[in-house]
């Protein structure tokens, strides 16, 4: 493993933490989910693109760089998703609270 | 609210607790404090025997876990005049007879929240089994990495809090995660916290309903995700 590797490895595992943490806005979510449908377009399109990319970075393989970007275009939509989740899990515990406070059953003789 | 302890609220988490559930309230509503109880979407007979006790019961539609229930008994509490609440598992685990010891320190202006601890006493720790033990000091740790609060027993269900402390926290950890949450709301509203000696009884039931060790993974995992995505 060169040196490099594991600095860009904790440089993008920092980049995702500040953007969910900081940045985070639905429509820069949309923006680079976008950005990863063009680039998948322009791979398609210009099948020596992807090899002459990899070449620059020094990835090697054409294939190999294709496959890096989509784990992390996937990674990155699964933290989308799961956020979502988490603000829907919130959303319906406020209405679960609500539901329950407005059914409260007091004891006798204080209702 | 006629009687002297009728402003104390305790607050009670129950997700099919049916079996144990009067056995636990009794001595509760018996000493005069305001039972509210959070039936977390059971699927046994937890809400048939909570209406039929002399209890503030409430029911989610669905299950959402212990933090949220807490929550929900605390806002529920806090509506109803409530000068004090207590956390108090439903399995019957905690010691009853120890309330006011735990009320004490808040009552006397020395604090603003009260926290059970089972390492304090030599007697207490020994109730505690092995495994159990190893895996609450470890979490005790990583909660005071992740939170600031230093304790020797950070997971213990059994706390005792101001009107004032409850209207400043507000758990959004549904799950287990929220006795870290807890911690960390404490630290931020700058509260005041002490740690009092606690006896906790396992029985057979507490311990089959209890969380697995191996939650403790879980619950780590849950406050990083929940850190990142707030």
């Amino acid at each position: 493993m060169k040196l490099v590797q594991p600095i860009l490895l904790v440089l993008l595992a920092v980049a995702l933490v500040v953007y969910f943490a900081r940045l985070r806005s639905s429509l820069l979510d949309r923006a680079i989910v976008l950005l990863v449908v063009v680039v998948g377009a322009v791979f398609v399109s210009f099948p020596g693109a992807s090899q002459t990319i990899a070449g620059w970075v020094n990835v090697g393989r054409g294939v190999d760089l294709v496959f890096y970007l989509s784990i992390f275009g996937l990674g990155f939509y699964c933290l989308v998703l799961f956020s979502k989740i988490r603000r829907l899990e919130a959303d319906m515990t406020d209405l679960a609270r609500a539901v329950a406070i407005r059914d409260a059953n007091e004891p006798e003789g204080e209702s | 609210m006629g009687q002297p302890g009728a402003s104390t609220f305790i607050v009670v988490a129950a997700y099919n607790e049916g079996s144990v559930l009067r056995d636990t309230l009794a001595p509760l509503f018996r000493q005069g404090y305001s039972v509210v109880v959070v039936d977390d979407g059971s699927s046994d007979d937890t809400w048939t025997v909570l209406r039929s006790l002399p209890v503030h019961a409430l029911r989610h539609p669905i299950n959402l876990g212990q933090g949220a229930a807490l929550q929900t008994g605390m806002d529920y509490a806090l509506k109803h005049g409530a000068e004090f609440v207590v956390h108090f598992d439903a399995d019957g685990q905690h010691p009853h007879d120890q309330i006011e010891e735990m009320l004490a320190p808040i009552r006397a202006g020395q604090a603003d929240v009260v926290l059970g601890c089972r390492f304090l006493r030599d007697e207490d720790r020994r109730h505690v089994p092995l495994v159990k033990r190893v895996v609450l000091r470890a979490g005790a740790l990583v909660s005071a990495l992740m939170t600031g609060v230093w304790l020797k027993d950070s997971h213990n269900g059994f706390r005792a809090l101001s009107a004032d402390a409850v209207s400043r926290i507000r758990l959004t950890e549904n799950g287990f995660a929220h006795a870290t949450e807890i911690l960390r709301q404490i630290r931020l509203a700058g509260l005041r916290y002490v740690e009092i000696p606690t006896t906790i009884r396992y029985s057979e039931y507490s311990r089959a309903k209890g969380q697995p060790v191996t939650n403790a993974f879980n619950i780590v995992m849950d406050l990083i995700l929940g850190r990142l995505f707030r």
